[in-house]
């Protein structure tokens, strides 16, 4: 792919809303976050004790402070956290100022966002209601919030993107690949700059999911079971050239993309981490830089805490990459799925920033970070991987 | 450019002659004349189809039903509709998943990625592509859908809703979710490359279709498997009868008394190919994908703008990309819900792009219904046959013009009529749109897609 400039940030996030908490967060020291004691907010969890160490929600989150108090009433909280992250980076991006276009303009921006599950949430809600009740009182207003792609559809109505609106599924790989379908849509002039990223909600069903799957962290140490968090990460991607003339900051460039998929030789399987899909995504991406493995000076990979798949993931990478530092953004953010490949790019520019790499879950954290390969390993044979590299002086 | 071949412009009204013409034979795919320059962008053929619909499986029976005008809408039997006041749908009931997918794919799928799985290999069957040209890291699966396995998403919190958190049955759930649409595919060809779902709603097919395009013209695939899969499930039916969005018991679009969709499920999947896969293994190419347009309303979630802005900058963009201009377009497949605002819409972008020139244009949901997800997927199959077969499929239900629907319709009996380039049309939940051109083999001029708008100074020039 041609290079990519990043010229702006949204994200919502376990750690706080907006750049500077998350940046914060993902360089300090600590080698290992300290899990969360907060109460959940996002569902009634007295039926799940010990749930809320295993919960990293986004604390507190008021959507209100960035988007009023108008309109918000039968948004459900995938939406929220959406349309926050990309009001967020529109203004980052200085597209906007106070909410209003000052660069490029709503026919030249749009939106290619990825999301694992959809709102479980307004799901559940509406099947409640239809089975405790009558299908006939689920409410019209909040049908909508079913649809899949219902929280990117609102936020090209909150943010005016109209260039185009592509939602993206691929489970927790989803958001890389929403780098290689905005890289696309950027080269056939499409749109002048996409938010590229991801979002995930927190709910009752997400958790009771993974809880039932046996996956759901017990301690608060790697490799004891995963995290599940939730939060938005989007970037705006967009030429450097386009970049350049509208004098915009560029914060990294994003230069290289691969996917693969390789499923399981049992008949029965479904659930199945890949290395050899991971080495080959790994494989296309850094070719498709044009970069070599010594140039890779850090890995924001996928690294969860669910045993099988951490462990193909950092065999794959070690086989491409040899002894390189391996970073786990999700020890501090958890699992935020279809959102987390976004959040390991935006990890990325942190460290890109001066921030030292961490959670390091393998060799020592580089000083000076120039490229960094971001990895995602999916639970079905899926996995994908970005290059990006710091600005250019 | 000039428009290959001597189409006689035969727009009738009578019925066809039936039963089923035999289709042309399209051209074998030649290096010769309108290939790929060395160095430059590849065209893309269609090379296979397939579909799982509710006037038929697989590619003949359902090009025969789109002829003759069958209807696919029944009164519903998945679920008990009697509450809600309606009780049509267009549920694929002949479909048996047993006859498609081994034992293994049959406890590994739910009924959406079924659906998914038998209509893929329908396509490959119909593309005569062997296994040697699918396995490998050069194949990527591409689908779209609104809500995936909705039938396992209902059957977990059912359990959860009625017997608690406990019986929430732990193999169902990695069975849930969209992603797993192309996942099942992949799995069963051998495909190593891009799996990728585009949840577009009732524009997905469309999105998957130039997605899996783009892929191929940018290098990253040689064949790509794409399309996509929706299923009637309780509550979605219900959320439409809620949303007053359902007619009683027919689908009528474009007629005056109207009452709205009729929801619809089915898949249908496409085999695409660059021009040199298909060169190199002799493949017969049954359509060309042209030019493709996107464009988002943020407008409302559910309705349609009022004046059609986006969906006009979406086909205005579909005909550029493809290098024509509208005065070369034949037939539009229309979205046509049957929704009052859907059909008014269209008109206006109808009159908008085409003007003065009454442009033939028909829904398929009358037959089939809205298939969400899958509609312009399906859709996109039956622009296929226009283009194979020279046939526009009729626009069922249709009784009383209406004024602000002033459109060439073809109404009620399938007509024959000039079928060298055919547009698709879909317009989405969420303010989403995409139309795609699709041509017979040798008419476009030049692989797409150049940028059309530059000239028109439509991208902001930042300085």
């Amino acid at each position: 792919m041609k290079p990519r400039a990043v010229t702006g940030l949204g994200v919502v996030s376990a750690v706080g809303v907006g750049k500077e908490s998350f940046f914060l967060a993902l360089s300090e020291a600590a080698p290992l976050a300290k899990a969360p004691q907060r109460p959940i907010e996002s569902f009634d969890a007295t039926n799940y004790p010990n749930a809320q160490s295993t919960v990293y929600e986004v604390p507190g989150f008021d959507p209100t402070k960035y988007l009023g108090d108008k309109g918000l009433r039968t948004l459900d909280r995938l939406t929220k956290l959406l349309v926050v992250a990309a009001r967020l980076a529109m203004h980052d991006s200085g597209f906007k100022r106070d909410g209003v276009y000052v660069q490029s303009s709503p026919e030249c921006v749009g939106i290619c966002c990825s999301n694992a599950y959809g709102s479980l949430e307004a799901i559940t809600e509406l099947d409640r209601v239809a089975q405790l009740e009558d299908a006939r009182y689920i409410n019209p207003a909040k049908f909508p919030n079913t649809v899949s792609n219902s929280a990117s559809g609102y936020a090209s109505i909150w943010e005016d993107l109209r260039a185009l609106n592509v939602s993206v599924s691929d489970g927790n790989c989803g958001a890389l690949d929403a780098v290689a379908c905005a890289d696309i849509y950027l080269e056939t002039r499409r749109a002048d700059a996409l938010l590229v990223g991801g979002a995930e909600a927190m709910s009752e069903a997400l958790y009771l999911a993974f809880r039932r799957l046996g996956v759901i962290g017990k301690g608060t140490r790697l490799g004891e079971g995963t995290r599940l968090g939730e939060g938005s990460a989007l970037l705006v991607l967009e030429p450097l050239e386009h970049a350049r003339a509208r004098k915009a900051s560029v914060r990294a460039e994003v230069i290289g993309y691969g996917t693969a998929f390789h499923g399981p030789e049992g008949e029965e399987q479904l659930i199945f981490a890949s290395e050899t899909a991971m080495e080959s995504a790994i494989r296309t991406a850094i070719a498709d830089a044009g970069v070599e493995a010594a140039d890779i000076c850090v890995v924001a990979s996928s690294v969860s805490g669910i045993k099988a798949h951490d462990d193909a993931e950092v065999a794959a990478i070690s086989r491409v990459l040899g002894d390189v530092p391996i970073a786990a953004p999700k020890s501090v953010l958890g699992e935020t799925l279809g959102a987390g490949g976004a959040m390991g790019m935006a990890a990325a520019l942190a460290w890109f920033g001066g921030a030292l790499p961490s959670p390091i879950v393998a060799g020592r954290a580089p000083r000076e970070v120039r490229t960094v390969l971001v990895t995602s390993i999916g639970y079905y044979g899926n996995a994908s991987a970005v290059v990006m590299r710091a600005p250019r002086a | 450019m000039s428009l290959t071949g001597s189409y006689k412009l035969a727009v009738t009204n009578q019925p066809l002659n039936l039963p089923h013409a035999p289709p042309q034979q399209g051209p074998r795919i030649s290096t010769g004349a309108g290939g790929a320059k060395a160095g430059g962008v590849s065209r893309v053929f269609i090379t296979g189809v397939g579909v799982v619909s509710s006037i038929g499986l697989g590619k003949d029976e359902f090009f025969r039903s789109l002829e003759t005008g069958r209807s696919g809408i029944s009164p519903v039997e998945s679920f008990d509709a009697s509450g809600l006041g309606r009780q049509y749908a267009g549920e694929v009931k002949q479909f048996r998943a047993k006859d498609h997918l081994t034992q293994a794919e049959l406890r590994r799928t739910g009924r959406c990625s079924a659906m998914t799985l038998a209509a893929a290999r329908m396509a490959i069957g119909d593309a005569h592509v062997g296994p040697e040209h699918l396995k490998g890291g050069r194949t990527a699966v591409v689908l779209g859908t609104t809500m995936g396995e909705a039938s396992i998403i209902a059957d977990l919190d059912h359990r959860w809703i009625h017997r608690g958190p406990q019986a929430v049955k732990r193999a169902l759930l990695p069975k849930y979710g969209s992603t797993l649409l192309p996942i099942h595919v992949a799995r069963a060809i051998g495909a190593q490359g891009m799996v990728l779902t585009l949840p577009a709603a009732c524009a997905a097919g469309n999105y998957a279709i130039g997605f899996g395009a783009d892929l191929i013209r940018a290098g990253r695939a040689d064949v790509v498997i794409c399309g996509a899969a929706e299923i009637v499930q309780e509550l979605q039916y219900s959320g439409f009868v809620r949303l007053a969005a359902m007619a009683q018991d027919r689908c009528q679009p474009f007629d005056l008394n109207r009452q709205g969709l009729i929801l619809g499920e089915g898949a249908g999947v496409l085999v695409l190919e660059s021009e040199a896969h298909a060169v190199r293994r002799g493949a017969r190419a049954q359509a060309e994908v042209g030019g493709y347009g996107l464009s988002c309303d943020a407008y409302h979630i559910t309705r349609p703008h009022p004046e059609a802005a986006g969906s006009i900058v979406a086909m205005r963009a579909a005909i550029a990309r493809s290098g024509l201009t509208p005065s070369e377009v034949d037939f539009v497949n229309a979205h046509g819900t049957g929704t009052r605002a859907n059909d008014t819409a269209e008109a206006t972008v109808m009159n908008d792009v085409f003007g003065e020139r009454r442009v033939p244009i028909s829904s398929v949901k009358g037959m089939i219904g809205h298939c969400m997800g899958a509609a312009s997927a399906l859709e996109a199959i039956a622009c296929v046959m226009t283009i194979e077969t020279g046939i526009y499929p009729p626009t069922l239900g249709y009784e009383t013009p209406d004024p602000e629907c002033d459109v060439e319709l073809v109404a009620n009996v399938a007509r024959a009529g000039r079928s060298d380039v055919v547009l698709n049309n879909s317009l989405a939940f969420g303010g989403y749109n995409a139309v795609t051109c699709f041509a017979r083999p040798g008419v476009l001029p030049e692989p797409p897609i150049c940028d059309p708008r530059e000239e028109e100074g439509v991208l902001a020039q930042a300085s």
